[in-house]
């Protein structure tokens, strides 16, 4: 499966002028906020980049992330670039041709020493030997560690992988970590979202083939292009917010008129992620848009954050318990107190009193 | 767990404890002390206990005009520190959430943008407050450690507030968990200090009150 | 009005001034041009400008002599204003929605030049196409 033709030849070979680059480019370059002239640096980089063999793998995840990434509503330029894009392997995708798939995959290792790259989707459960995750035979920890080690960089594909999302909530019964837990001599990116945004996968890739290295991150390992502001930061709702119009419940009043959701639980301002500019389905709408508040499901732990109802400043758990235990602790202290007063006072008072009046 | 979760969960709950735990034992522990008895005669003009109760608190409100140049500072400063946090901590839609999570009651907010103005006024009435203090001969000789660290958890959740809202110094999910940590700080500083004057000062101006109105003397 | 397309009213007719806080880039650009042959971009969709600002400036810009239509990934609409050198670039994908729209000043945009190395390429092609033998050209006219 050695490809020795450029990107650039590749296109070629099908009609397909070096504009096509230019084009996409200037599409990226808007996409991950770089300024325009670094479109024509990014077009010669896709134009000269050679196929980069990719290996997917899926482990505990829900394939939510597989779907976003092959939802292609028309043949766009980003699928020319993708049927470029060697994908060797995939677990999900190619199910069906069992041992021969799995051939394939070592062959592609082997081939691409080095130089591959692993996107892997779905958490990694560590207890019980991982025996909770496994494909072909072999648990999810053995493919990884495997697979891993020959490859150029490691791209964890949705909020599972990244941060071990769904299958790492609370009480997290097979012991469910991140890819970054275990891939620790490796370049990591994180690209979270449950799912993550189509068009953040592709240019994030896209970035890779053109500059020849990874993208600016984030202290999470999240490529800054797209997880470098919050939604609340980019969200039309925002004036709401700022005059302090929000919606109390789902379809009332504010909420019909479009106020800010705040109330009714939204995570926008403490989660990063492009929905609020890029949105999703092409462009058409994002939860907050379509009435719901975000979820924060680009961020670690978002299942575990209290309650996607439950508004940002209000405390994660019950305190009443706490409270009512205080306040009678608080009563017997008090109580405590005053009585002693007292009967150090009447012991005063009995001291002092003279005899005739006992 | 990060920073906001640890702000947002055991942090707010052991701080509301303590301070549900102190404010008990303190109110409890001065109102069970027995009643002072007066047995002398009221004077025919003093009023009921509750009367003279409401007029002294009424009375103190403003100074007496012999004193209004020396105090007419502290009492205007004071009105626009505590009248502003009370507008920011009552009328601020987050807030109004906050606290509706504890007792299930709401109000309306006012604007957003027109609290952010009243907390940074509130800012500066406090910072006004502490020169004042370090520059005022009297206040110098009367003021303790209570006094200043009383000062300093009042003032950090304004200004974390602030911070948050302007979004300045760090990420907004860690100027949050700061805000909220200095909160956690007010709540378990309250009961052990001289913020307690929130539950108290209407007590023994009262107290005052009744004292003075059973001699007939003037408030 | 229900309250996604009241807000999205909104956004579409709010005037935010920025048409001509653009506007009045472009003449610095073209000097810049002139001055030492350097062509410049503004990405319109990287600014936060609502849809009445956006017509505001292709308004105030016009269209001049030059229209071409780029078909690759989808169409690409290349129009020279009524000001030489100023040109108003809009790619759109192949489900039509708006990939890139940008104001290039140059004496023409890069986007609409022929690559080199597709030159090398379509002549290697086309050297073939005529070296080959007669039948062959016969047989392959109509093929691109």
């Amino acid at each position: 499966m050695a490809e020795t033709r450029t990107l650039g030849e590749f296109l070629v070979e099908r009609g397909v002028s070096r504009r096509a680059f230019l084009k996409y480019s200037s599409y990226l370059a808007t996409l991950m906020a770089l300024p325009p002239s670094a479109a024509e640096a990014m077009a010669e980089g896709l134009a000269k980049a050679r196929r980069q063999a990719v290996i997917w793998l899926s482990f505990q995840e829900c394939t939510g992330c597989t779907e976003s990434l092959t939802r292609a509503f028309s043949p766009t330029l980003e699928d020319l670039i993708f049927n470029f894009i060697s994908l060797d392997y995939h677990h999900t995708l190619m199910a069906v041709s069992g041992e021969a798939a799995e051939n394939a995959r070592l062959q592609s290792m082997a081939e691409n020493k080095g130089k591959y790259i692993v996107m892997a989707d779905g958490s990694v459960p560590m207890k019980d030997g991982g025996v909770y995750s496994t494909i072909a035979g072999r648990t999810n920890l053995e493919t990884l560690h495997e697979t891993a080690k020959d490859a150029f960089a490691v791209i964890s594909v949705g909020t599972c992988a990244a941060f071990g999302g769904l299958p790492h909530a609370d009480p997290n019964p097979t012991g469910a970590v991140a890819i970054q837990d275990i891939v620790k001599d490796k370049p990591v990116i994180n690209i979270p979202g449950c799912p993550p945004i189509p068009d953040v996968m592709t240019g994030t890739v896209a970035h890779i083939l053109s500059f020849g290295k990874l993208p600016e991150l984030d202290d999470l390992k999240r490529p800054k292009a797209f997880f470098g502001e919050t939604i609340h930061d980019r969200c039309y709702r925002r004036p709401f917010y700022q005059r302090g119009l929000f919606a109390k419940s789902f379809d009332d009043e504010g909420a019909r008129k479009g106020w800010c959701l705040y109330e009714v639980g939204c995570k926008g301002p403490v989660t990063y992620n492009a929905c609020a500019t890029l949105k999703w389905n092409g462009g058409v709408s994002f939860p907050i848009q379509s009435g719901h508040g975000c979820l924060g499901c680009s961020e670690p732990d978002f299942w575990d954050k209290g309650g996607f109802y439950r508004p940002l400043p209000t405390p994660l758990a019950s305190v009443r318990e706490h409270v009512t235990e205080a306040a009678a602790a608080g009563a017997v202290l008090g109580g405590a107190a005053a009585w002693l007063a007292r009967s150090q006072q009447n012991a005063y008072k009995s001291e002092t009193k003279k005899p005739e009046e006992a | 767990m990060d920073l906001l979760e640890v702000a947002r969960g055991p942090a707010l709950q052991v701080s509301l404890a303590i301070f549900v735990f102190g404010v008990t034992w303190r109110l409890l522990g001065l109102l069970l002390l027995p009643w002072r008895t007066d047995h002398s005669e009221p004077r025919g003009t003093a009023p009921s206990a509750i009367v003279a109760v409401l007029q002294a608190n009424l009375r103190k409100m403003w100074p007496h005009k012999t004193f209004v140049r020396a105090t007419v500072f502290q009492f205007v400063n004071g009105y626009v520190f505590h009248v502003g946090l009370a507008i920011v901590v009552f009328l601020f839609a987050p807030h109004i959430l906050f606290i509706k999570s504890l007792f299930g009651v709401t109000w309306p907010a006012l604007p957003s943008n027109l609290v952010y103005a009243v907390g940074a006024i509130t800012l500066f009435s406090l910072i006004a407050g502490l020169l004042h203090r370090l520059t005022s001969p009297v206040l110098q000789l009367i003021s303790r450690a209570d006094d200043y660290i009383s000062w300093l958890v009042t003032l950090l959740p304004v200004a974390t507030g602030l911070l948050a809202i302007i979004q300045v110094g760090a990420r907004y999910e860690t100027l949050l968990a700061l805000h909220i940590l200095s909160i956690c700080l007010f709540f378990i500083w309250f009961p052990f200090g001289k913020l307690m004057h929130a539950f108290t000062f209407f007590l023994s101006r009262g107290a005052t009150g009744v004292r003075l109105k059973h001699r007939g003397a003037q408030i | 009005m229900g309250g996604t397309a009241m807000t999205t009213l909104l956004a579409q007719n709010l005037n935010s001034e920025l048409a001509d806080a653009v506007l009045r880039e472009i003449p610095v650009l073209m000097q810049r041009l002139l001055d030492t042959g350097e062509t410049g971009t503004i990405d319109l969709r990287s600014l936060p400008m609502t849809d009445w600002d956006r017509r505001q400036l292709a308004t105030r810009l016009g269209e001049g002599e030059v229209k071409a239509f780029v078909t690759v990934g989808g169409t690409s609409t290349v129009i020279e204003t009524q000001f030489a050198g100023v040109w108003w670039i809009r790619h759109e994908g192949a489900d039509g929605r708006i990939a890139a729209e940008q104001v290039v000043v140059a004496r023409a945009p890069e986007f609409l030049l022929a690559h080199p190395a597709d030159i090398e390429a379509a002549q290697r092609r086309l050297s073939a196409l005529l070296s080959g033998s007669a039948e062959a050209q016969f047989g392959e006219a109509g093929h691109g």
